[in-house]
């Protein structure tokens, strides 16, 4: 493990808040004294918190050089704890990258993917029929095993029909939404996204959760902290093990903050939001200490997928150095911001060159929590807890993958294109660019371009922008290929697909009557049901 | 934490043993905004500078003057655009006739009547001229070991760039003498050689560092480094280290000196009397691909008036005296100068100063009172002016043309295709929401654009009407025979001019 002082103990806290540099000092490179069961202090496994941001790009916070210098609780999170660069989400959108991270498994494996066309992003809209399979194992159903309470608050995203909610899969909590918070709608043509209270509606968004698409005014963040807390202090009391998925939205278009926010970035409203959610991330790592919970808990921020550069600048957030965005296999689509944080236990101001995936949650919470991973099934996840406890580095590749296909792989610094595509020109010369002012000629083609006989590769600690390929001429490349050929042989081996989830979509599905709307009076009349299979034009 | 007992005791201690303060001004070639771990590069290794900025106070929006390397460097030493030196258009050859003119007063000739030491060691480029008249020795500084012009401004296919034997990428500059490593006024070693010339500044920096605290002399040290600019080079301990390349590896070298001379400051025991300040010249040169630097989120590069090509990253550190944190308040190098001067009590040059005294910044916390930045070309003239200004958060561009210096990046508008071009109305961009300037605020989005442009207009008009061209330096051309040759007599030149046992220094 590489140990820099990037970000480290910020003894400090002036006014003027840490960038990366900014935060650290004391590297603290201790070889902490763990064995491989990793009980906390009192003998029960740890809590384990996880921040899921959405759509964040890896160069949103201060600690990664956004000049804004607005997220000095995260960069002082990072100056704590250890920092990720090489972090990736399992896929460059929110449903299946989401639903990866509870499964541990690639999208292809678990279902969340389409096969309507060749390499296309697909999620879950409230017209999707599908959701996550009955045979996936979800993590909060293992750690149920060994006595956690679960909660999850904000988007679910992994199929909004009655099967599907979080209750069902292994959360004894939620409070949420399970789809995007687009709309407003008008509840004839299109129902408004609900809000659930664990298994039943309390509201609708724009009805009673607000967010004024205008003014980007919503109080939402506030609500998903409170509930947080909540949740925190309810089982700090009871002395139980907890998992808290921490899920919050404000970030994806529509972005929103609350009143006291907005206003108050000057990168406009994307910044607000962005400094709501640090604000609350500094709220909730002081309630964990106040509550006597830090050393007993681990907490890991990371984002689902690259920032949404088409919603940019006011609207996206930023990918730093990073090649294009969301909805993309570049490294601006795919690398997050990362940082893991348990105080006494992860090595303070460290920066681990790790490449890890949102899908190590899954294998790093069973690891802590002393829980076998699944057996008859493969997980991609790997278990990060010898990285983040023991400083170690461990070899593995990245997949990228782009509905049903295998765009690229990353082994070591190489990384290998076997596709490349950012968006259609049919959809480029509607004014949807993903890569905006960085147009790279053969990279981020407008058609879907094979180069499985000879891939793109490059380089990415000299090259992190994905501007130069390696002269396909080079020994490098070849040296390169020869020891990424093999990795990729064996994975699609291995590769077992399962039934694609997303590629029905059907009016009569959405959210028209959930549970709990008699109570409200809130259910709507839906359409005769015609299922057609739905179109994912990325 | 409560500061005032530290401040207090501090206080006692400057005015009490009235030592005046140490500067020692670090400055990087090439380097891009992006470059730095704690500017968000995923891959480059600066474990020095990310504790410098850890520890003290980080820029967010910090410039240089030119959008190249020598125009930049008149204006760091004088306080003054480069427009009003005369160091422009473009950069010094090794035959150049001019150079910084002598008139101008330098920081070095600010501090020296106070009895500080002076020494600059690296990488000079203001000019030679016949006999060494423009040598920093003429310019204020005691000490000069270092190359008096870029080092790929001679022939390098035939060096080593990095132990043991890897010659350098390409050619650089031929047809000339090889470059040459002086000492004060002498030739000390011709061609230098690269993979030793970082120990050999750290030994003389450190000796000068030591020597200086011994004899309780305050001290001024100008470390331009030759790092991170084309051909990147190293030594052994820097060499093959680094995920990012040779690149990595030039930038880990530079990072190494800067951790040795902090070591040498604490080691002599005036850290806590040392003001360190970090930046430099302009920004990456991006034709060099992943060879060169980067600019992180921001447009385009080197010789270009993009925020990419004069957005730089700066730090001030000064361990008791600077708080650590992350400031956003606009400054440039022409406000170094007016610090150092202020805080050393020195006299300021009585000439028209382009600079503001950053203290408020450094000290308090506070505002700057520099309200705008000016961006010049790499050929500014009369003509045209300016060529962008930034006033607060918004950013007009005038003018804009690419520059081969920024080529085969995706941006169209980068590179040496990207030809001249005037913008009326000019380009706006919120530099605060928008730092890639990829989206132009047109006036048919909000007419409020209108007056902001009028506002930035008149600034400009205001700074313009205040600003007379010296005579360019450049314009008086070049001559084979002042190219700086170890073995004057020689024949044939330029490649008769080798002398390769002296040691250097």
């Amino acid at each position: 493990m590489e140990v820099s002082p990037r970000a480290s103990g910020a003894r400090t806290m002036s006014t003027n808040h840490l960038g990366v540099g900014a935060a650290l000092l004391s590297l603290i490179l201790t070889s902490t004294c763990c064995s491989c069961l990793e009980t906390s202090r009192n003998g029960s496994p740890p809590n384990i918190v996880i921040m899921l941001m959405d759509d964040m790009g890896w160069g949103d916070l201060g600690v990664f050089g956004q000049p804004a210098k607005e997220t000095p609780n995260l960069d002082r999170m990072a100056a704590e704890g250890m920092l990720f660069p090489n972090f990736y989400a399992a896929n460059p959108l929110c449903s299946p990258s989401r639903a990866a991270l509870l499964t541990g498994r690639l999208p292809v494996r678990n279902g969340f993917y389409t096969t309507n066309a060749h390499a296309r992003n697909a999620y879950t809209p409230q017209e999707i029929v599908g959701g996550i399979s009955q045979d996936e194992i979800l993590l909060p159903e293992m750690l149920r095993k060994v006595g956690y309470v679960s909660k999850i608050v904000g988007k679910w995203h992994l199929g909004h029909r009655s099967q599907y909610l979080p209750l069902e899969h292994g959360f004894d909590e939620w409070f949420g939404s399970p789809n995007c918070h687009f709309g407003p709608y008008n509840d004839s043509d299109r129902p408004n996204i609900p809000v659930y209270k664990d298994s039943q509606m309390v509201g609708r968004y724009y009805e009673e959760f607000e967010i004024n698409v205008k003014t980007g005014e919503s109080n939402l963040t506030q609500i998903y902290l409170e509930e947080s807390l909540l949740f925190l202090r309810a089982h700090a009391k009871a002395q139980q093990p907890f998992f808290l998925y921490w899920a919050v939205d404000a970030t994806h278009a529509p972005v929103y903050a609350s009143k006291s926010f907005l206003g108050r970035s000057q990168r406009g409203r994307y910044g607000d939001a962005v400094m709501e959610l640090d604000h609350s991330v500094g709220v909730i790592l002081d309630e964990l200490r106040t509550l006597g919970l830090a050393e007993d808990t681990l907490v890991f921020f990371t984002s689902d997928n690259g920032a949404a550069l088409v919603s940019a600048p006011t609207q996206g957030g930023s990918n730093g150095p990073f090649l294009c965005g969301k909805e993309t296999t570049f490294e601006g689509g795919m690398r997050e911001p990362a940082i893991a944080w348990w105080p006494g236990r992860i090595p303070a101001g460290t920066v681990s060159q790790q490449l890890g995936n949102i899908m190590d949650l899954f294998t790093t919470s069973l690891a802590l929590a002393g829980l076998p991973v699944p057996e008859d099934r493969i997980i991609d996840g790997l278990d990060l807890s010898p990285v983040l406890l023991n400083s170690s580095l461990i070899d593995r590749p990245i997949f990228y993958y782009r509905g049903n296909e295998l765009m690229a792989v990353r082994l070591g610094l190489y990384k290998a294109h076997y596709w490349t595509w950012s968006n259609s020109w049919e959809e480029f010369h509607k004014g949807v660019n993903f890569c905006p002012g960085e147009e790279v000629d053969g990279v981020t083609t407008h058609d879907q371009k094979e180069h499985t006989m000879q891939p793109l590769i490059f380089h990415l600690g000299r090259d992190p922008g994905e501007k130069f390929p390696i002269s396909v001429l080079s020994e490098e490349y070849r040296t390169a290929l020869q020891n990424i050929s093999p990795v990729v042989e064996r994975h699609k081996k291995n590769l077992v697909v399962a039934v694609p989830q997303l590629n029905m979509c059907d009016l009569a599905v959405m959210n028209w009557t959930p549970a709990g709307c008699e109570k409200l009076g809130k259910c709507l009349k839906g359409p005769k049901s015609q299922p057609w299979k739905c179109d994912w034009p990325h | 934490m409560d500061y005032s007992g530290v401040v207090f005791i501090f206080t006692l201690l400057f005015l009490g043993l009235d030592a005046l303060p140490n500067f020692v001004l670090l400055f990087a070639d090439d380097l891009g905004y992006g470059d730095l771990g704690s500017y968000g590069h995923p891959s480059s290794q600066t474990p020095n500078l990310d504790k410098l900025a850890a520890n003290g106070l980080r820029f967010t929006d910090f410039y240089c003057t030119s959008p190249a390397c020598s125009p930049s460097r008149a204006a760091l030493l004088t306080g003054r655009y480069q427009t009003r030196s005369g160091v422009y258009p473009g950069v010094f050859y090794p035959g150049s006739r001019g150079g910084l003119p002598l008139n101008e007063t330098t920081l070095a000739e600010v501090l020296k009547p106070l009895g500080y030491a002076t020494a600059i060691i690296g990488k000079w480029h203001l000019g030679l001229g016949a006999n060494g008249t423009y040598l920093p020795i003429h310019q204020g500084f005691d000490h000069f070991l270092g190359v008096p012009y870029s080092h790929d401004q001679g022939p390098c296919s035939s060096l080593t760039c990095f132990p043991p034997d890897t010659k350098c990428y390409g050619t650089c500059d031929v047809g000339v003498v090889t470059v040459p490593l002086m000492s004060n006024d002498t030739i000390a070693k011709q061609p230098v050689s690269f993979p030793d010339l970082e120990r050999a500044y750290v030994d003389y920096a450190t000796n000068f560092i030591m020597k200086s605290a011994k004899s309780k002399e305050p001290f001024f040290l100008y470390y331009p480094s030759h790092h991170t600019h084309y051909p990147q080079f190293g030594g052994t301990e820097a060499t093959g280290h680094t995920q990012r390349g040779r690149f990595g590896d030039s930038l880990y070298e530079l990072d190494r000196t800067v951790g040795k001379i902090i070591q040498a400051l604490e080691d002599s025991g005036v850290h806590n009397n040392t003001l360190v300040f970090f930046t430099a010249d302009n920004g990456p040169e991006l034709m060099r691909m992943s060879r060169g630097g980067n600019a992180g989120l921001l447009k385009c590069g080197k010789a270009t008036t993009y925020e990419g090509g004069m957005r730089e990253p700066a730090i001030a550190y000064w361990p008791g005296r600077i708080q650590p944190g992350v400031t956003s308040e606009l400054a440039t190098i022409l406000d170094i100068l007016p610090t150092f001067t202020n805080l050393a009590g020195a006299k300021l040059p009585s000439v028209q100063l382009d600079g503001f005294d950053m203290k408020p910044i450094l000290f308090d916390n506070g505002p700057s009172a520099r309200k705008a930045v000016f961006y010049y070309p790499v050929d500014p003239s009369e003509k045209y002016g300016l060529f962008a200004v930034r006033v607060g958060k918004y950013k007009a561009h005038y003018y804009t043309q690419g520059s081969i210096k920024s080529s085969t990046t995706p941006d169209q508008d980068c590179g040496a295709h990207a030809f001249f071009k005037q913008h009326d109305p000019p380009l706006l961009f919120n530099l605060e929401i928008d730092s890639s300037e990829n989206y132009n605020l047109s006036m048919a989005d909000d007419p409020e654009y209108k007056d902001v442009l009028e506002m930035i207009q008149s600034v400009k008009k205001e700074f313009e009407m205040g600003m007379v061209f010296g005579e360019s330096q450049m314009n008086k051309g070049r001559d084979p025979a002042l190219e700086p040759c170890c073995t004057p007599d020689c024949s044939p030149k330029p490649s008769c001019c080798t002398f390769g046992e002296a040691e250097p220094i």
